[in-house]
Formats: structure tokens, sequence, C-alpha cells
């Protein structure tokens, strides 16, 4: 039997004038960066607080590394960055995070032994300067999402569950959140993280599910799910003025759908066309290639075909 | 039961770390410290003033009434003569008398003139102009004494003994006053009452203080959105026992300092008063037993309990802390009524108003030690009274945490009485 971080069975959670996730199932192995994919008000952070038993599941079951997810002890096991950040803010940074350790079981020693390590590790301490002794609304922006990162990973969590992780991030801490994920990852934890933004996903997972609707779209390994995917993608990249290009990609016998980022274009052939065609066609038209390479969809393109464009719910707003 | 510790002991300790709680304990002790030197002042300020004597008395009746009252007021045979100065003059010259009198007045070189006339004499009025005439104090002094030395007046026309005439005049007595089944421990009914007054308006202020104290504490955790890292680790109904029970540790400390503060300010209280050249006048406590206490105690925890809950679903139920001041409307209503009756029940601590005032989980914490403290109260409705608060805590907690467990994570839209009835019967 495989190793399961996470083991979803036919969970069900209504609200008086929704459902927000139907009858969802799925797996996460252990050991591997999982993404929860899915537009606006999918049911992401209502499955996420089902696992954490933030709320409870009208029906069905939720396993953590084979538990129940509500037995004693489960919640130490998980380390969690919600997609709505927040700390007290009157409070000493050092107080808050000794907290928030002791509330995961961590006695106050190897809290505060491992507090000043990841505020020396993130540039909050050291030099003269301590940030661990000033109160949380005394640091910037920047600086408080670098503490609620400590608060999430402080008890070495096996599981570290992300909501919207790089929603309102700076260039600079999404680095050093992915670099962390890679880290995990190779220490053996288990990362899910909740995106709408496809390009993290596509480099940071090693499986996806896609949510719609408050129900399961696909899922699986970001290989296989690649692999069912059929049909011939070609990844183009044009220098300058793509005007040339516009006709031949309009070509339906040719080519069946097109992504048009402007200088970028996905796009997916018509079933037994042949590639070649296409690259002499584009030359002939005197468009200025610079990249024309036969490539896998991108998970970008898997999510829009099998979401649609109508999967984000009408009046839906906030948790999805 | 490690997680609830960990909840209750940062709510006590951050609260203990404030400045508010500092201040306030310091501000504590600084007003009880002016209740016990208040009533030394007050009662320096009843006694008449030193120099009430140092008048000109303006006698226009001809019968030495005015000397009879100079000799009196300087305090006897024995006293200072050189005090008042009596005037004689006939009913001709008094309006010349009284002239100069007041120039005298004017020129501070007397407090006052007393015009004594024949009018006087016949029992009706006497004049008196000075700057102490607002004084109620003085005037009464001035009155009294006039009052006395006209009957000693009348008495000796009369051909009673001139040695007689002082103890006929002269009687002071004291009104012990009391109501009956009263406790007799501790003294006048007035005591009692204060005390009683005092205790009951302690438990009100202390339940409101604590009670809206956890739910600014739900309002904070929710507005800086960090209720939800805290709940994925702590079930929220832990998360609120804890918060209820640090806070009411906060609340039972503060009130420990106030009464150990007052407890040594009483017993340093005469040097202390010295200092200002005030005597330490005794303060008369009724008598508390420990017995009395362990209820009191009761009283202040169950209801603390009872408020808290309410106060922290309304925390759960708003976003922000204006809107709780008019969704908490209701539940500060049932502590303000409390309160509001309090007055009648001083009044009437037997009736039976009283009686289902201090049955009912809502107005118990208040009234109940209120009677407690005036009359004696059979131990059963105490029993049935605790036992009534603590059916009401139990309601209280449980709908609370109902409502607090939905509502911590809600945003935006108020719920409507029909969602939240909903959050109740609905787990989750």
């Amino acid at each position: 039997m495989q190793d399961l971080a996470i083991e979803i069975r036919n969970v069900v959670k209504r609200y008086e004038h929704h459902v927000a996730v139907r009858d969802l199932s799925l797996e996460v192995p252990r050991g591997t960066v999982y993404g929860l994919l899915g537009p606006n008000g999918a049911g992401k952070t209502t499955t996420i607080r089902m696992i954490l038993s933030i709320i409870e599941p009208d029906s069905g079951t939720i396993r953590v590394f084979g538990k129940g997810h509500t037995e004693p002890g489960v919640l130490d096991t998980i380390g969690y960055l919600p997609e709505e950040r927040g700390l007290y803010k009157k409070m000493e940074v050092r107080r808050v995070l000794r907290f928030l350790g002791e509330l995961k079981g961590l006695d106050r020693r190897t809290a505060d032994r491992r507090i000043a390590e990841w505020l020396e590790r993130l540039g909050l301490s050291g030099n003269g300067k301590d940030w661990g002794r000033a109160k949380v609304d005394e640091l910037s922006r920047g600086m408080q999402q670098k503490v609620q990162f400590i608060a999430a990973l402080l008890h070495d969590p096996e599981l570290v569950i992300l909501d919207e992780p790089f929603s309102g991030l700076d260039p600079i801490n999404a680095q050093a959140l992915k670099d962390t994920v890679v880290d995990l990852k190779r220490r053996g934890k288990t990362v899910i993280f909740s995106t709408h933004l496809m390009e993290n996903a596509e480099r940071m997972c090693d499986a996806v599910c896609i949510l719609a609707r408050g129900e399961k779209v696909l899922d699986g390994y970001v290989a296989d799910v690649k692999a069912g995917h059929g049909g011939v993608h070609v990844a183009l990249s044009v220098a300058g003025d793509a005007d040339g290009a516009a006709g031949v990609l309009g070509d339906s016998t040719l080519v069946h759908r097109v992504d048009d980022s402007n200088r970028f274009f996905e796009v997916e052939l018509v079933p037994g066309a042949d590639p070649q065609l296409l690259l002499r066609r584009l030359v002939t038209a005197g468009v200025p290639i610079e990249r024309f390479e036969l490539a896998q969809p991108s998970l970008h393109q898997i999510f829009l075909q099998s979401v649609g464009a109508g999967a984000v719910e009408e009046g839906m707003t906030g948790h999805g | 039961m490690g997680k609830l510790w960990v909840v209750a002991r940062r709510e006590y300790l951050e609260r203990v770390r404030s400045k508010w709680f500092i201040v306030s304990t310091i501000l504590t002790p600084v007003l009880l410290g002016t209740l016990v030197f208040l009533p030394a002042w007050m009662a320096h300020r009843s006694q008449p003033s030193s120099d009430v004597a140092r008048i000109i008395v303006v006698d226009a009746s001809g019968t030495r009434l005015g000397s009879r009252v100079a000799t009196e007021l300087n305090g006897g045979l024995f006293g200072d003569a050189s005090l008042t100065h009596v005037v004689e003059v006939s009913p001709a010259g008094a309006a010349a008398a009284q002239d100069s009198a007041r120039q005298e007045v004017l020129s501070e070189r007397a407090k006052g003139y007393l015009l004594i006339d024949t009018t006087t004499v016949a029992g009706d009025t006497a004049r008196y102009v000075g700057s102490n005439a607002s004084s109620p104090v003085d005037m009464g002094r001035i009155e009294r004494v006039l009052g006395e030395q006209l009957i000693a007046l009348r008495l000796e026309r009369a051909g009673v003994d001139p040695a007689q005439i002082r103890s006929i005049t002269t009687s002071s007595v004291t009104l012990h006053a009391e109501r009956p089944g009263e406790r007799s421990a501790g003294g006048s009914a007035e005591v009692t009452s204060a005390f009683a007054f005092s205790v009951a308006f302690l438990l009100y202020f202390s339940i409101f203080l604590y009670g809206q104290n956890v739910m600014r504490g739900v309002i904070e955790e929710k507005q800086s959105r960090v209720a939800e890292v805290v709940v994925a680790s702590v079930s929220a109904t832990r998360l609120l026992g804890g918060k209820v029970l640090g806070v009411g540790a906060v609340g039972i400390t503060q009130i420990a300092l106030s009464i150990g503060a007052s407890m040594l300010l009483y017993k340093l209280r005469a040097p202390l008063l010295a200092q200002f050249g005030l005597p330490a006048m005794p303060i008369p406590f009724p008598e508390v037993t420990a017995g009395d206490f362990v209820l009191l105690l009761t009283y202040f925890v169950l209801g603390y309990l009872f408020y808290a809950a309410l106060f922290a679903a309304v925390g759960a139920v708003v976003s922000t802390e204006q809107e709780a001041q008019q969704v908490q409307l209701p539940v500060a209503m049932l502590l303000v009524v409390s309160a509001v009756f309090i007055q009648p029940v001083l009044l009437a601590p037997d009736s039976s108003l009283a009686a289902t005032l201090s049955l009912i989980p809502f107005s118990a914490p208040i009234m109940m030690p209120l009677r407690l403290a005036l009359v004696p109260v059979p131990w059963w409705t105490v029993a049935s009274s605790i036992a009534a608060l603590g059916l009401g805590c139990y309601a209280a907690v449980w709908i609370a945490a109902r409502i607090y467990r939905t509502g911590l994570l809600m945003y935006g839209k108020r719920p409507t009485v029909r969602e939240l009835i909903r959050w109740i019967r609905v787990a989750r």
C-alpha cells in the first residue's frame, strides 16, 4: 500500500446557499509537493480547512498519515500558512512564535532555540538588530510574512499546508518560500499548496489536483496528467513583429487551439497534423522564429481546457 | 488540558504585562486611598470654623441675651472672652450700630455680625451678616446657641434656679438607627447598606470590565486574522475556554491586589492621615467571614463566566469594535438592568422582587451578594440561586461556543438572528 500523507474520501461540505465541496476524493503521497489548483471559489480553502479540523465535513472521511484527522496529536504534525495572514499585533515577535510553537506541542526551550535559529536564518536578527524583541506591528509587511513562515514551520511538521502562499509576497520572499519548499521536499516532508498561479505549480509540483465548483476535475502526478492530455503541442516564440504568424495559426485544418500571449504561443495541433508543416509555413510567412519546440501541454493549458472559462461561480467571493 | 493552559497563560501574561493593567492596578489603591482620606476630611469639614465666635453681637433687645450668646460661643465661662464683641444699644441705635459692624466685617476685622432685637426675644427672627453666611455648619452652630440661650433666658425669667438652667438646656442624644432582622455585627444600618452597595457595584463593575475584555480579545484575534492560525492548532472551543480562564485570572489578580492594597492602607491610615493633621476616624466594617468570602468569589466567578461567554459570542459575530458597540447592547443591558435594581433591592432586600432577581441567572451574581450583605438569606435560597446561575452559565457557554466556532472565521456581513439560531443548532 502506498504511503499517503493525506487521504480524502467522498468528502462533502454544504453551506446554506451552496455546496462548497462535493464528493471530493484525493490522495497526497508522502514526500511530494502537491498542488491544489483551481479558480477562486473552487473549494480549495474549504478543503484545507477541513484537513485542519477548522471546519468539519458534512460527510466523508479525511485521514492524515493514516490517522483520522480529528485524532489527538494529528494537528501537531501539520504546519499551516493561511491565505489571510495575521499575528497578534501588540505582542512581541518572540512571544508570538513561542505561543504558536507551544500550541503545536513544542516545549519552551526547544521553541526558543528554534526561534533564535529561524530569526537569524531569515535575517530578522543579527548585526546588532533583533526584531524578535519588537512588537509585531513595528515590523514591515515583508518581515511579518517571514514571521508567519516561521510560525508555520517552527515545530518541524511532517506536512506543510500553504494556502495561496505566493499572494502578496514580494519577489525576494517568494524566492525564499520556493527555496523553503524545495528544502522541505529534500528532507522528506510533504507540502500541499493551493494556488491559482499555474506557473508556480508547473515548476514546483510533483502532483496536482484541479478543483472547480467544489468538484475534482482531474488529479495525479504532473507527468501522468500531461501524458494523459494527448495531442501534439508546440511552444512557439517569435522575435518582434508576429503579424504573419496569426494567419498561419488561424488555419483550422492544422491548428486545433492556440493560446496567444503576444510573443509566445502555445499551439495544440489538430490530431494527425504534422508539426514540420507548421514550421515550414511559418518560415514561408516570414515569421521571425526564436523558438519552435515540440512540448507537453502546460498545466495552464490543461487547466483552461478542463475547467473552462465559466468555472468561476458568479457572486462567489473570498475563500474557495 | 495542555493547549487550554497555553492559551490561558498567553491571555493572562499579555494582559498583566500591559500598560492598562499596570496603570489600573496603581490607580485603584490611589482611589481607595482617597476613599479613606475623604471621610476624614469631610468629618473635619463638618466641625464649625474655629473662629465662628469672632463676630460682633449687636444686642438691641435690652435683655443681655447678646452677652449670653457671646459667652456660649466663646466656649462657656472659661473660654476666650476676647473673640466675640458685644455691642448693646437701644432699639433706636440699632441702625447705626449695624453700620459700624458692617464696616468691621468688610475690613475683615470680624467674621460677621449678629443682630438680636425684640423679635428675637419673642422667638421669631435674628439677623446674621458675615462672610461665612453660606456655611450651614457655622450657621447651625450660631442658631443652636441662640436657641439654647433664649430658652435659658426664659427659664431664668420664669424663676428657675440659674444653676439648673445649664443642665436643662444642654442635651445631646446620638441616634443609632437599625432595621429589624439586620445583621447586628458591624453596627449601624448605614454601614451595612454602604458595604452592600459597594459589594454589588464592584461585582457589576468587574463583571462588565472583564467580560468586555474577553469580547475585545475575540475581536482582536478576528480582526488581525490570527484566529485561523490558532484554530489550526487548537479547537475553537478550547481557545474560547482558555481565553475566558486567562482573563478571569487577570480579574481575580487585580481584585486581590486591590483588596490587599486597601487592607494595607487601612492599617497604615492613622500615620498617613496624621501627615495631613487629620484624626484617624474608625471606619466601621461589617464582619466578613471566610464563608461569605467564598460565596462572593463563587458569584463573581459564575457571573463573570456567564457574561464573558455572551460577550465572546458578540465578539465572534462582529468584525470591528465599532460594530461591537451596537451588538453588545442586549448583553450589556442585562447587566445594566441588574445594576438599576440595586437601589430598590437595597431598600427592600426581602421583597419578592429581590428574591426573584437573585434567582434569575443574569441578575443573580449582583443581587444575591447584595441581599446576603443586608439580611440573613436561607441557605436553600442561596443554593438554588447558585444552581440556577450554574445552569445559566452552562447554557451561555454552550451557546457561545457554537456561535464563536462558526463566527470566528466569518467576515463581512453580520449574521441575522435566524442565521445565529442555525449556527447554534447545527454543530458545524
